[in-house]
C-alpha cells in the first residue's frame, strides 16, 4: 500500500478506496491500477473515500474519466464521498460528476451506489 | 474514447479562474501566516498541475530565506540548505521581481529537489522580496513538462494576491503586538489610567484604574463614564470640561467613591487627540494616595491623631534631630506575664497581648500620649515628645488611671471566660530627657533617652499588681491640678541612684462587682460555650429563668439588691452543663464560686448565689426565699401556655442520649407533674391550677394510648 492509497476494502459488492493526499498523475495512476485489477477480477463498483484528499488536478480528474470510460463498457459505477469543497468544485468544473456521483458519506453512498 | 469525456482549454481556463478567485476570497478570512502559506501553495500546485511546491519566506532581519510551506515532496533533502537573497534562483528573482522558468539542473538549490522544471513567481511588500512561491514539475498524462507560459501570468497573479494577503496578516500581527506591548505597558504602571471616546464611552482601561475604582473591567468597559462615576460629580465635570474646552485639568486628593470603596486619589484628565491633532476623546490618569495614607495611619499607631495633626499643620514642631528637653515618662508592664504565658498556647498569648494593647493604646492616644515602644508586654509612653503641652504630666497620671480603670472591665470578662486576669503596674517620672532620632543607619527611631527615663522604668519596676508609682517630681506637678489621691509609700532605691526615692502610689477609684456587665458577660459566655444541641437548656432557658426570677421576686417584695443576686445566680444556675451536664448544679457552683472571688463579688454573698444554683437540682429544696424563687422560675413553665414548645425541647434534648417511646413520655411528664409543687405564692397563685390542667391532659393522653384511641 503506497502512502496515497491509505486503504482498500469491500462492502456489499464495493470496493471502497481511501486516499490520502495529493489526487494527481501519480494518484491517479494508483487508484486506476487497483481498480483495472478489480475489474479484471469481476468487480466493477467503486467507491472513492476522499476524506485524506484535500486537492486535485486536472490530471487525476483526466484519469478518474478514464476509470469511468472503462466502467461504462462494462456497466460499472464509481463513485466519491467525504470530499473536501475544493475537490467537488473541480469535479463539477471538470464535468466528473455528469458520469458519476459525488455522495455525503460512506452509508449514503454505498447505498447509492 | 467519446468526446463528451475529454477535458477542454476551456474548462482548465474555467477551473483556473474559479482557482484564483477562490484565492482571492479566501486570503482575508486567514489570520496566521502557516495556514495562508499551505493554501495558496495547494491551490497553486492543483491549478497549474504542480506536482509539487514550496514557499519559501525571508528570516526577519536577514537575507535568508526558511521553508515556510510544502506540498508533495519530500523536504529532507533541503534541510541545511541556507537559502541566500544572493545566491541561485532567489537572486535573480530577487533583482527581476517577476515570475519565471528556473532551469533546476543548475540551481544550487532547486537542483537537490529531485524535480525538473520550476516555476518561481515572488511574494512583495513594497516592492521588496519577503518571499518566493514555487510550483515544480507541471504533469500530464504523457509525464512530466515545462510550465507553460499561461503558467507564468497564473502564478504571478496568485503571487500578488498571497503578497497581499501576507502583508495585510503581518500588519495585523505587528499591531496586535504593538497593542500587546501597550497594554502590557499600561497594565504594568500603577497610575491608574482609562480613555473615552467621543461618545464620552471608556474604551480603554488598565488594572490600576479598575483596582482603584473597585469595579471589573468589564463593567466599566463601553459604558459612559457619566453612568460609571454617578457618585463623583467632580470626575464628570473634569472629563467634561475636558472634551468642550480641550485642556488638561487635575484635581488632588478627591476621595473617589466607587462600588463601596473610598479612595483618595489625584486625577488628571487630558484630552486625547489623532495624528492630525484632533480631538478623539480624553485620557484620566488617577494615582492611588492610600499609601499615603497608609503611611499617615502607621504614625498614628505611635502617637495620636491630635499630635499627627498639630506636626501636619506646623512642621516646624517637629525637631527629630535630638534635643534635651522635659518630658513625661509612662512605663507599664504586666506582673506574672511570662509564668502566666507558660500555661497558654502561642496564639492565646498573641490574642492577649493584642486584646490587651488595643485596649491600652486607645486610652494613650486619648491623653496624647505617644507609644514610643512595646518591650514584651510592657509599653513605654513619652508625653511632652515630639511636641510639648501643659498638661503632659496630668495626662500621664490620667492615662495610667484609666489604663487600670479599664482594666478592670477587661478582666472581668477574662475571668468569666475562664481566662487569667491581667494585672499591670505602672511607673511613672518627668525629668530631662533628649529626644531624637536614636539608632544606626539601617534602623533608626524616634525616642528619649536619658536617666530620666530609666527611673521611670524602675518605678514601674517598683510598682505592685494594680499600683501606679509615681516619682515627686510627677507629684509635684499634678497635685495642686487636679484632686488626684496618693499616698506615700517608703523611699525606694533603685539601680544608679545613690540616694533613695521619694514615690507615692497614686489612687483611682476601683468600681465595685457591676451586675449588669456581669450578666451581659455570662449571658455571651453562654451563647459561645452552651451546647448548640442542646434544645431545652439553651440561652433561651436561661434567658426565661432570669425575667421570671425578677418577674416573680418583685412579686414577692423582694428588696431590689437582692434580686440582683438572684438574677446572677438565674444566669449562672445551668452554666454547668457546658463542662458536666449530669452534676450540672455542682460544677455552676464551682465555676460561680470562682468568678465571682475573682470579680471581687462580696464574699459573704458568694454562698447565697451558689446556693440559690444548687436548689435547682431536681427535686427541688430550696431553704430559702431566694431559693424558692429561683426555683419556681426555673420550673415557671409548667403552668404556662408554651408548656408544650417547652416539654418538646426537653425531650429532643433527653433523646440525645437514649431512645424514649411516646408513652413513656407521658409518664415521666405525668409523674414529674405531680411530684412538682411551687413554693412562692405569685407562682401557686399564677401557675398551679394551670399545671393541674396541663396534668389531665396528659394522664388523659395515657389513658387514650392504653385504651388505644390515640392521644386525643
Amino acid at each position: 500500500m503506497s502512502d496515497f492509497i491509505k486503504s482498500v476494502k469491500e462492502e456489499n459488492g464495493i470496493v471502497i478506496i481511501e486516499t490520502n493526499g495529493y489526487l494527481n498523475n501519480t494518484g491517479g495512476e494508483e487508484i486506476s491500477a487497483i481498480c483495472y485489477a478489480k475489474m479484471a477480477n469481476g468487480q466493477f463498483k467503486f467507491l472513492i473515500n476522499m476524506a485524506g484528499t484535500k486537492i486535485v488536478n486536472s490530471i487525476g480528474v483526466s484519469i478518474l474519466i478514464e476509470i469511468i470510460e472503462k466502467l461504462q463498457e462494462v456497466d460499472g459505477k464509481i463513485g466519491y464521498y467525504n470530499l473536501a469543497p475544493i475537490v467537488t468544485k473541480t469535479f463539477n468544473i471538470m464535468g466528473l460528476t455528469k458520469y458519476s456521483t459525488v455522495f455525503e458519506l460512506e452509508e449514503e453512498a454505498i447505498n447509492g451506489l | 474514447m467519446p468526446n463528451q469525456f475529454n477535458i477542454n482549454e476551456l474548462q482548465l481556463k474555467y477551473l483556473e479562474l474559479e482557482t484564483l478567485l477562490d484565492i482571492t476570497n479566501e486570503l482575508n478570512s486567514f489570520d496566521q501566516i502557516p495556514v495562508l502559506l499551505q493554501e495558496i501553495l495547494v491551490k497553486s500546485c492543483g491549478v497549474l498541475n504542480a506536482s509539487s511546491g514550496l514557499i519559501l519566506l525571508e528570516d526577519d532581519n536577514s537575507d535568508v530565506l526558511h521553508i515556510a510551506a510544502d506540498f508533495n515532496m519530500d523536504i529532507s533533502s533541503l534541510k541545511g540548505l541556507i537559502f541566500n537573497k544572493r545566491k541561485g534562483f532567489i537572486s535573480e528573482i530577487h533583482q527581476t521581481r517577476k515570475a519565471t522558468h528556473v532551469d533546476v539542473e543548475s540551481d544550487i538549490f532547486l537542483s537537490k529537489t529531485n524535480t525538473k522544471y520550476a516555476l518561481i513567481a515572488p511574494l512583495l511588500n513594497k516592492k521588496m522580496l519577503v518571499g518566493v512561491l514555487i510550483v515544480l514539475d507541471k504533469e500530464s498524462r504523457q509525464g512530466i513538462s515545462r510550465f507553460h507560459e499561461s503558467d507564468v501570468n497564473m502564478l504571478s497573479a496568485i503571487a500578488t494576491q498571497a503578497s497581499v494577503a501576507y502583508n495585510n496578516i503581518k500588519l495585523i500581527e505587528s499591531i496586535k503586538e504593538a497593542k500587546t506591548f501597550n497594554d502590557n505597558v499600561m497594565q504594568s504602571i500603577v497610575t491608574g489610567v482609562f480613555t473615552t471616546n467621543l461618545m464620552g464611552e471608556i474604551n480603554h482601561i488598565n488594572r490600576a484604574a479598575t483596582t482603584i475604582m473597585n469595579l471589573e473591567k468589564e463593567k466599566v468597559m463601553g459604558n459612559h463614564y457619566e453612568y460609571v462615576f454617578e457618585s463623583n460629580q467632580l470626575i464628570n465635570q473634569l472629563i467634561t470640561k475636558c472634551e468642550l474646552e480641550s485642556v488638561t485639568l487635575s484635581e488632588s486628593q478627591y476621595l473617589l467613591q466607587c462600588n463601596g470603596k473610598s479612595t483618595t486619589i489625584n486625577i488628571s484628565v487630558s484630552p486625547l487627540l489623532n495624528d492630525m491633532n484632533e480631538p478623539i476623546g480624553s485620557v484620566v490618569a488617577m494615582e492611588d494616595l492610600s499609601n499615603l495614607d497608609k503611611l499617615k495611619s502607621t504614625f498614628k499607631k505611635y502617637v495620636s491623631k491630635q499630635i499627627v495633626d498639630q506636626l501636619l499643620e506646623n512642621e516646624e514642631l517637629l525637631n527629630l534631630g535630638g534635643q534635651e528637653q522635659e518630658a513625661t515618662i509612662l512605663f507599664s508592664d504586666i506582673r506574672g506575664f511570662t509564668s502566666m504565658s507558660e500555661t497558654m498556647s502561642p496564639t492565646e498569648v498573641v490574642e492577649t497581648l493584642n486584646d490587651y494593647f488595643n485596649l491600652m493604646i486607645e486610652i494613650i492616644f486619648k491623653y496624647n500620649g505617644t507609644l514610643d515602644k512595646i518591650i514584651g508586654d510592657a509599653l513605654m509612653v513619652i508625653f511632652g515628645a515630639p511636641i510639648a503641652n501643659e498638661d503632659d504630666t496630668k495626662n500621664a497620671v490620667l492615662t495610667a488611671i484609666e489604663m487600670q480603670e479599664k482594666l478592670i472591665e477587661f478582666n472581668q470578662d477574662r475571668i468569666i471566660n475562664l481566662k487569667k486576669p491581667i494585672r499591670i503596674g505602672i511607673g511613672i517620672n518627668r525629668g530631662k530627657v533628649i529626644s531624637g532620632n536614636i539608632g544606626s543607619k539601617q534602623q533608626m527611631n524616634y525616642t528619649v533617652i536619658g536617666d530620666s527615663v530609666n527611673l521611670a522604668s524602675r518605678l514601674c519596676s517598683v510598682a505592685k499588681e494594680d499600683e501606679i508609682i509615681v516619682s515627686e517630681t510627677v507629684w509635684q506637678q499634678v497635685k495642686g491640678v487636679t484632686d488626684f489621691k496618693s499616698k506615700k509609700l517608703k523611699a525606694v532605691t533603685v539601680k544608679g541612684k545613690a540616694k533613695p526615692i521619694e514615690i507615692k502610689a497614686i489612687a483611682y477609684f476601683k468600681p465595685s462587682f457591676h451586675y449588669e456587665q456581669a450578666y451581659a458577660k455570662i449571658e455571651n459566655f453562654l451563647i459561645h460555650n452552651l451546647p448548640p444541641e442542646y434544645t431545652y437548656h439553651s440561652i433561651h432557658h436561661v434567658r426565661d429563668v432570669v425575667e421570671q426570677c425578677e418577674r416573680i421576686a418583685k412579686k414577692e417584695k423582694v428588696e431590689k439588691s437582692i434580686i440582683a443576686d438572684i438574677k446572677l445566680a438565674a444566669w449562672l444556675h445551668d452554666i454547668g452543663y457546658i463542662w458536666e451536664p449530669n452534676r450540672h448544679e455542682a460544677r455552676g457552683s464551682e465555676y460561680a464560686r470562682s468568678i465571682l472571688t475573682e470579680l471581687n463579688f462580696p464574699k459573704s454573698k458568694i454562698d447565697l448565689i451558689t446556693g440559690m444554683i444548687m436548689a435547682t437540682k431536681i427535686p427541688q429544696s430550696p431553704k430559702n426565699k431566694y431559693e424558692e424563687i429561683i426555683c419556681d422560675a426555673d420550673l415557671d413553665y409548667l403552668g404556662r401556655e408554651d408548656y408544650i414548645e417547652n416539654s418538646n425541647g426537653l425531650l429532643q434534648e433527653i433523646k440525645l442520649n437514649r431512645e424514649i417511646t411516646e408513652i413513656d413520655w407521658l409518664n415521666i411528664q405525668d409523674k414529674f407533674l405531680k411530684a412538682h409543687c411551687y413554693f412562692t405564692t405569685e407562682s401557686i397563685n399564677r401557675r398551679e391550677s394551670k399545671k393541674q390542667n396541663r396534668m389531665k391532659i396528659i394522664q388523659k393522653q395515657i389513658i387514650n394510648i392504653k385504651n388505644g384511641t390515640g392521644r386525643t
